[in-house]
This record gives structure tokens, C-alpha cells and sequence, in this order.
């Protein structure tokens, strides 16, 4: 009993690493555009197969994951200039925005589904033989995924904190036409948030895969209800928010799925996102500026 | 012949069970500005429902499923059970889903109603058996007409255009009523509508839960034709095909919904049946979807008004008649009324 | 039968208008130490101020000043922090906006808020039915009645349209009028709910010079009809000619009360203006 729950508390820490990951790089574009973007998990789990195919043709699980990344920030910018952007170029509402990437989601999704045969692939690169740490076994590539969330948080948060372009992407988002008026240029702030965003975005894509060993098409769909839930739950642009939203929401799943059936760990995570989406007041429909318009 | 005879009248009870639930989600999103994006469990439940209570108790002679209930209720029951599933079910979500709140996190809750739904059906073997799905659900009364399998066939025709030439008058009704003008008040200005005295609150409630039974309504007509519902019929991408067939059609227009309805999910998504097999087995459902997603963002992106636009409701100087939308040509003028005043 | 009907009683009543009220008429609103905030700011502190029926209230004071917010808290958008508002003898602050519109509070507001995707005739028609005619249970069982009353309605959308020179524009969309139109259809909206007392958010802005003069001599005879008007506008030369008093707003308080004329000449009012 209390060594289940103390290596499920230990799964939920790896867990959270990767949902940490995701959703620093979802709130730091939610942060900017206000937009709950529902492709996230499409270019999630693009960039996991990509680092799949390389993987499987010899290259080695660290490259993967650069690479990964790097094929995040490609999809994520391509998608935000030539698709996203047009739209609110037209005057799109903050809930069309939200349908139209519901649509884009769709369209990767079932394209990966339809590329990948619609095949689950096996991804055991990395596996290690287990230590065990008391009641706890577990693989030093967990621990390893465990501290990348860390270093990817500290890595996050000094590039906010110190570099000018950090500092001008945390005003744009915390003023989007104060930041505008003061000289920023948010078109170059917009890229690289993409660009960012998408790094961290396909880096969790590789590296969920390596830590549940399989990938399939709907792999980030279902990871993505977690990761936005991370996100809002720390309030838009903070990712030290996100972190210790990622720990509770990685321990919580991860609990569930020790003690009840592993279905229902899904399911919690995605009744957590609920249960914040009713909570988090937000702007009100209809009232003054609510349907406002997204600055991309 | 005959198999053409009765894939026609498949593709016409599909056709109009589709019809019903574009009327459902057109009243709910066309009308009521609702993004329902959990519209497909409301027929699942529908569906569920209709079957736990037609199929008879669980004996364990049937080893293979399990589910709950269980009763086997005579003809027409289990669709109005359906009915009222659907209801129940939109009043429970709704209650929660649908306070006032942004609009793209109102639609992400109720999307995710749709995965959790769908999570649970498909991992509690005890509620409606699991990913398995329950099956052999007898058809309507399909013991007691003495018909050719083919003649059940234009039975069940008649009966489902029947059922939703009926729900078109009620929705059509609806939505040209006061009633149906403050839903399209609402979805435009939600705080000018408040300030009419509107509760929109249980506006919103109402047309969700009509909705919701119109939904019940057409899952319980559906698995009493095909005698089998799992959790593979109801995916939460099943939701936007309906929407897609609205965009396409004419939203707030009833011939373009019905139009939409025949392209999207009838033509579209039925004649690549034809096709010969491309790739591997699951490859056209798969460009299917990718379309779908397609047509879906095309639409959103020229805001079309639809192949059949929204007719305007056109008063002119001293002809009211036709202020509710209905079309009827009852109208008088001012100027008669005051020269019989004045005579 | 249906025009019979229409041409008995409630069509006189609607063509010729209630008789004026006196000026010392009842007190409609009451406004004592409304305090409105944002996460922890208050945008109104402390405001208070009366209307009767048939006054109007200029309510007025620099950007930003907390009057958009003060309307908010008497319509029920915003919630009132601390305070007491009463509408005709209800104490109305903590109701729901809805039910005190249905006391007879209507409002427009400082966004244009006209019904986009549908016609002015039935912007003002839905306005017409208020909450009584859009009820579920009315339209279902008492069909017949509300057919008629329908008609009724329709009646004095018409003549609201004529009355603000607007019936060429009856077809059009909400969204493909201008932005003065669309001011005047929010009125004209308001209007068609009969209320008691009309709140308005800066009615001017975007309203062609020539109409502005036309709406100010409407909002006097509505005014002049019993309805108590309380108008947030910046365009003062409106204020002037249409306000009995005027309220003055600066950082959220209260910083005088009185005719136009001495607003004017208060030393206080001007410094809140020129900052
Ligand atoms: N929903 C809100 N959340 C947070 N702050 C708000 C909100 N609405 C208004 N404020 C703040 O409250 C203060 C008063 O705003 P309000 O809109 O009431 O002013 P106003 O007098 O109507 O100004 P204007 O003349 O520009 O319309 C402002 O500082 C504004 O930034
Ligand atoms: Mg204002």
C-alpha cells in the first residue's frame, strides 16, 4: 500500500517532468496569444515520430531529442505564419481561434494516422536496467528525464529573466499593445515565441515516447488535455506556474492509475483540466473585450 | 436489385438520422451559440440506453456482455427512454458546463466531456460492456410484422423520415418562436440580451437540453437499425462531422442543413465505400478525416454562408406578417388597421 | 379577428404617449457609496447619487475615471463591493443583471452592442418580447396569445423605426450598419423594453453630427416621457442640453454634484480634467 504509492508518487515526479516540458512551451504561447491552441499535441506527437524514424535508422537517442525539438519549432512557426496568423489577419475570435486549431489538429492527427498506418511502434531506446531506490525501481533514464524537466525549467526561466529578447517576450504578453506602443517588436517576439515553443513542445514529444517506449498517432492528443491543464492551472506565461502545476497533475494521474484502473488516470487528468477551465474565471463571454481579438 | 434496394434505404435512414442530429446541433450552436463539441455522447447515450432496455436482462447466457439495466421493454419505449437519456444527460452536463465563461473554454469543456465519456464507456466493461461494445439488439416490432427483411427495410424508412419530418417542425417552430429570437440574441450579444431581462443562463440551459434529447432520440433510432453500439461508432471527431455538414450546408438554414447533411457524412463519407482499397485497409478512413478537418478549418476561414445561405427575415412598410421568421404570408398592414379604426 | 384585435385598446395606448410627469417626481435610483473593484483596485469608491423619473444625469469625468464601471455596477455587470443601490424602492445591488433589468433597468453599452446577425426590425422586436414573450413555457402553451402580441410588437418596432428615421434600414443586418446606426438601434432597442430607467454609455460616439442633435431632442422627449436617464458622454455640449444634473468622476470618486453650469466653474473639475 505505501510502497505503491510511493513509487507511483516517484512515476508521477517523471511523469510531470514531461508534462512540465510540454506545458512550459504551451504557456508561454498561450501567454502571447491568449489562444488555447488544440495542435499543440498534433506537433507533439509530429515531432516524436520524427525522432522515431531517426532513432530507428541508427541515430542515437540524444540527437533524437534535439532534433525533435528543432522539428517542433519548424512545425509550430510554419503553422502559426501560414495557417494560424491568416485567420487573425481576418478578425478571428478568441473561440474561433480555438476551432480552427481543432480543425488543424484533426488534419495532423488522422495525417499521422494515416502515415503511420495506424500502427502503435515500439520505442525502447535509452531502457537501462532498474535500480532500486528502497520501495522505488526505476530506470536511470527516468531520473535522467526527471532533471531535463529541471534543467529545461532553469534553462527557461534565465533566458526570461536575463536575455533582452526574454524580457521583451514576458512584456508582450503581459501587454500586447503597451509592448507595441514601447517600441517592441511583437512580430519578431511572436517568431521567436513560436520558435521556442515549438522547441519545448517537440522535446516533450520525444520525450513522453521514451519514457512510455511506444509511440502511436493520438499519442499527444491524450497527453494534451494534461498539458493545457498544467498550463492554465499556472496561470498563462509563467512557467515556473506550470511546473508545479506538471508535479500535481503527474502525481495525481499517476496515483489514480496505482490504486484504481489505468484507464481512469486519463480520466483524471482530463477531469483536472475541466475542473480548471470552470475555476479559472477568465474573461467573461460577451462582456466588454472578452471576445477579443488575438494579437499573432 | 434487391442489395441495391437495400443499401439505398440504409444510406436514407442513416440520412435521416443524420438530419436529426444536424437539427440538434444547428438549434444548439446555429441558434443558441453553443459550441457543442460533446454533441456525439448525447446520441451515444441515446443509443446506450435503447439498447440496455431492449436487450433484456444480463442472464450470463450472453457470456460475452455485460451491461446495466437490462430490460426488454416493448416498441416504442425504449426511444422515448432514449429521449430522455439524451435530456438527462444535457441537463447534468449542462449544469455544469454552461456558466458563463470564455467561450473557446466553454467549448474545451465540453470536448473533453466528450473524451472522458468516451473513456469511461470503453474501460468500464459493467456500464455498456466496454470497447466491445454491446450487440444483438432486436429491431422494433421485428418479430411481430409480417415483412420481408427487405420490406422492414422501407418499414424503418418510412418510420425514421416519419420521426424526422416531425422534429423538423418542432425545431422549426422553435427557433422561428420569441423564444428561438432571444437564442439568436444571446449567441450575439450575450450581456445586451441580459439587459432585456433575458436569464440566459436557462436559455442556454433549455436549448441545450432539447438538443440533447433530439440526440438521444436519433442514437435510440440508430442502434434499434443496426443492433449494435460501441465505443468505435462514437469518437469525438464523430461530433465534427455534423458540425462540417452545417458549415457546408447553410447554418440557420434548415434545407442547408439537410443539404449538408446529404453531402458531408451521406455522400462524402459513404461513396469512397466504392472505392477499390488504397494503401493499407485503414487508409481512406483516414483521408476521410484529414478532409473533414480540412473542410472544417476552409470553412471557418470564409466564414461561407454555406452552399443555402441564412434567408433574412424580410418585414416591409405596413406588412409585419412575417416578423417571426416563419414564412407565412399571414401579414396586414398598418394602413388597413387604421383605416378600420377610423371606420 | 387578429386586426380587431390590434386596433382596440393597447394600440391607443402605444400611439399617444403617457402623460409628463412633474418635476418632483419620485426618486427612480439610488446610487449610496458604491464601491466597484478589480483584484483589489477600486475603479469606483464610494460614488453616490440619486435620479427621479424624468430627470437625466449627466454622468461624466476624464478616461478612465471608473464611470463605464459605476454603469456596470447598477446594471449588474460589475459586482458591488460595498454599497446599496435601489431601483424604485428594491434594493438591487446584489440581483442578478437580469432580473434588475426586468425591474425596469435597461442599458446600452460603451462597445456597440446591437444583435449582429440579425435585422434592426428584429433587434427591436426581440427587445419587444423581452423575457415574458422569450419564455420557453409561453412560446409552448400560450402560443396563440403570443402570436398576437407578436403583432403587437411588431406594430411599435415599426413606429420606433419611423420615429428615429430608420425604416429603410429595417432589413439590415446589425453588422452591416454603421456605428451610429447601430447607437441607434441599441436605443431604439431599449426603448421598445419600456424602461424605467435608462442607462447610457457614451450613446454619442460615432453618431453623425446632424443626429446627434436629432437623438438629444429623442432622449429629451423619452426623458420628458417619465423615464429616468443616467448618460455617461463625453461630449459635453450633449451633457448640457440634456442633463438636469451632472455627476463628476475623477479616480474613481465623487468630486462634484450639481447643475452644468456650476460644474463648469468648479475649480475641482477643472484640475480633474486638465490633470
Ligand atoms: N474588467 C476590468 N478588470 C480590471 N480593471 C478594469 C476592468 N474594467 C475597468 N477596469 C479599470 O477600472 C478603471 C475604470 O475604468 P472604466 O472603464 O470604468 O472608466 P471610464 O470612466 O468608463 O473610462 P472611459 O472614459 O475611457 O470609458 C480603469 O483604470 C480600468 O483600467
Ligand atoms: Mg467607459
Amino acid at each position: 500500500m505505501f510502497t505503491t504509492l510511493i513509487s507511483a508518487i516517484a512515476f508521477g515526479v517523471v511523469l510531470a517532468s514531461v508534462i512540465a516540458i510540454a506545458s512550459m512551451g504551451f504557456t508561454i504561447q498561450f501567454g502571447l496569444t491568449n489562444m488555447l491552441n488544440l495542435s499543440y499535441g498534433g506537433v507533439m506527437t509530429a515531432s516524436a515520430f520524427v525522432a522515431y524514424l531517426l532513432v530507428s535508422h541508427g541515430v542515437s537517442a540524444w540527437y533524437g531529442l534535439i532534433v525533435g525539438g528543432l522539428a517542433g519549432s519548424l512545425m509550430t512557426l510554419v503553422l502559426g505564419r501560414f495557417v494560424l496568423r491568416p485567420y487573425a489577419r481576418r478578425g478571428a475570435k478568441l473561440f474561433e481561434m480555438m476551432m480552427v486549431t481543432l480543425g488543424l489538429a484533426l488534419v495532423l492527427d488522422y495525417g499521422l494516422q494515416a502515415l503511420s498506418h495506424d500502427n502503435i511502434y515500439q520505442f525502447t531506446v535509452l531502457q537501462s536496467s532498474p535500480i532500486h531506490l528502497g520501495p522505488i525501481v526505476i530506470t536511470p533514464t527516468q531520473v535522467i528525464l526527471a532533471g531535463l524537466g529541471l534543467v529545461v525549467f532553469v534553462g527557461l526561466e534565465l533566458l526570461l529573466r536575463l536575455t533582452r529578447i526574454g524580457k521583451a517576450l514576458r512584456a508582450t504578453a503581459a501587454e500586447p499593445t503597451l509592448a507595441r506602443s514601447c517600441g517592441i517588436r511583437t512580430g519578431r517576439v511572436v517568431i521567436v515565441t513560436w520558435l521556442l515553443s515549438g522547441f519545448l513542445c517537440g522535446l516533450a514529444g520525444v520525450v513522453y515516447i521514451i519514457n512510455s517506449q511506444s509511440v502511436g498517432y493520438s499519442t499527444g492528443e491524450l497527453f494534451l488535455p494534461l498539458v493545457i491543464a498544467a498550463a492554465l492551472l499556472g496561470g498563462a506565461g509563467s512557467p515556473k506556474g506550470a511546473v508545479v502545476s506538471a508535479l500535481l497533475m503527474g502525481i495525481v494521474t499517476q496515483v489514480v492509475a496505482a490504486f484504481g484502473q489505468p484507464a481512469y488516470s486519463t480520466v483524471a487528468g482530463f477531469a483536472v483540466l475541466v475542473i480548471v477551465l470552470l475555476a479559472r474565471p477568465g474573461v467573461v463571454a460577451g462582456s466588454q473585450g472578452a471576445e477579443a481579438q488575438v494579437t499573432l | 436489385m434487391g442489395a441495391w434496394e437495400f443499401y439505398i434505404t440504409t444510406l436514407v435512414v442513416y440520412f435521416a438520422i443524420d438530419v436529426l442530429s444536424a437539427f440538434s446541433l444547428n438549434l444548439q450552436f446555429g441558434f443558441g451559440g453553443i459550441i457543442n463539441l460533446s454533441f456525439i455522447v448525447f446520441q451515444a447515450i441515446g443509443a446506450y440506453v435503447a439498447a440496455a432496455v431492449t436487450l433484456g436482462p444480463d442472464t450470463g447466457q450472453n457470456a460475452f456482455q455485460t451491461y446495466i439495466w437490462g430490460a426488454s421493454l416493448p416498441f416504442p419505449l425504449p426511444l422515448v427512454l432514449a429521449t430522455v437519456a439524451g435530456a438527462a444527460l444535457s441537463l447534468v452536463v449542462g449544469l455544469f458546463g454552461l456558466r458563463r465563461m470564455r467561450k473557446d473554454y466553454q467549448a474545451a469543456v465540453l470536448l473533453i466531456v466528450s473524451l472522458i465519456a468516451w473513456e469511461v464507456a470503453k474501460s468500464d466493461v459493467h456500464l455498456f460492456n466496454g470497447s466491445n461494445g454491446v450487440t444483438g439488439i432486436g429491431r422494433p416490432l421485428g418479430t411481430t410484422l409480417p415483412l420481408s427483411s427487405l420490406g422492414y427495410q422501407w418499414v424503418y424508412v418510412v418510420w425514421t423520415l416519419a420521426i424526422c419530418i416531425a422534429v423538423y417542425a418542432l425545431v422549426r417552430w422553435l427557433s422561428s418562436s420569441p423564444w428561438g429570437r432571444a437564442l439568436r440574441a444571446m449567441r450575439d450579444q450575450e450581456d445586451a440580451t441580459i439587459s432585456l431581462g433575458i436569464n440566459v443562463t436557462a436559455l442556454r440551459l433549455q436549448v441545450f437540453v432539447i438538443g440533447g434529447a433530439i440526440a438521444g432520440l436519433s442514437g435510440g433510432l440508430l442502434v434499434e437499425y443496426i443492433g449494435a453500439w460501441s465505443p468505435g461508432a462514437w469518437g469525438y471527431a464523430e461530433t465534427f462531422v455534423v458540425f462540417t455538414a452545417m458549415f457546408v450546408g447553410g447554418i440557420r438554414n434548415y434545407k442547408g442543413v439537410i443539404l449538408g447533411t446529404l453531402l458531408v457524412p451521406i455522400i462524402f463519407l459513404e461513396l469512397p465505400r466504392f472505392l477499390p482499397p488504397i494503401g493499407y485497409p485503414g487508409l481512406i478512413d483516414s483521408v476521410e478525416w484529414i478532409v473533414i478537418g480540412l473542410m472544417w478549418m476552409g470553412s471557418l476561414y470564409w466564414r461561407p454562408q454555406g452552399l443555402l445561405p441564412e434567408k433574412r427575415n424580410m418585414v416591409f412598410p405596413g406588412e409585419f406578417g412575417s416578423v417571426t421568421g416563419g414564412g407565412s404570408k399571414a401579414g396586414f398592414s398598418l394602413a388597413s388597421l387604421l383605416r378600420k379604426g377610423q371606420g | 379577428m387578429v386586426a380587431e384585435l390590434i386596433e382596440s385598446e393597447d394600440l391607443k395606448n402605444i400611439v399617444t404617449s403617457p402623460e409628463t410627469n412633474p418635476a418632483a417626481s419620485k426618486i427612480m435610483l439610488t446610487a449610496r457609496d458604491v464601491v466597484v473593484s478589480y483584484g483589489g483596485v477600486a475603479a469606483v469608491d464610494g460614488v453616490s447619487f440619486e435620479v427621479r423619473a424624468g430627470e437625466a444625469l449627466g454622468l461624466i469625468g476624464p478616461n478612465g475615471a471608473g464611470k463605464s464601471s459605476m454603469l456596470a455596477a447598477l446594471g449588474g455587470q460589475a459586482k458591488v463591493g460595498k454599497g446599496s443601490i435601489v431601483l424604485d424602492g428594491h434594493e438591487i445591488s446584489h440581483l442578478a443583471a437580469y432580473k434588475r433589468a426586468r425591474l425596469g433597468l435597461v442599458r446600452t453599452f460603451q462597445t456597440t452592442s446591437e444583435f449582429s446577425d440579425m435585422t434592426t426590425f428584429e433587434n427591436l422586436v426581440t427587445a419587444g418580447n423581452g423575457y415574458l414573450g422569450a419564455r420557453l413555457s409561453s412560446v409552448v402553451f400560450h402560443h396563440r396569445l403570443n402570436s398576437k402580441a407578436d403583432k403587437q410588437i411588431a406594430v411599435r418596432a415599426w413606429e420606433m423605426l419611423e420615429r428615429f428615421d430608420m425604416t429603410e434600414k429595417a432589413n439590415t443586418y446589425g453588422r452591416e450598419l454603421s456605428g451610429g446606426q447601430r447607437r441607434l438601434v441599441e436605443i431604439m432597442r431599449c426603448l421598445m423594453a419600456s424602461p424605467k430607467v435608462l442607462l447610457l454609455d457614451e450613446p454619442m460616439v460615432g453618431v453623425a453630427p446632424h443626429l446627434v442633435e436629432k437623438l438629444v431632442g429623442d432622449l429629451k422627449s423619452i426623458r420628458d416621457e417619465g423615464i429616468a436617464i443616467v448618460i455617461v458622454e463625453h461630449a459635453l455640449e450633449v451633457v448640457r442640453a440634456l442633463s438636469d444634473k451632472v455627476v463628476v468622476m475623477s479616480f474613481g470618486k465623487k468630486i462634484a454634484d450639481a447643475t452644468y453650469d456650476e460644474i463648469v466653474h468648479d475649480q475641482a473639475v477643472q484640475d480633474a480634467y486638465l490633470g
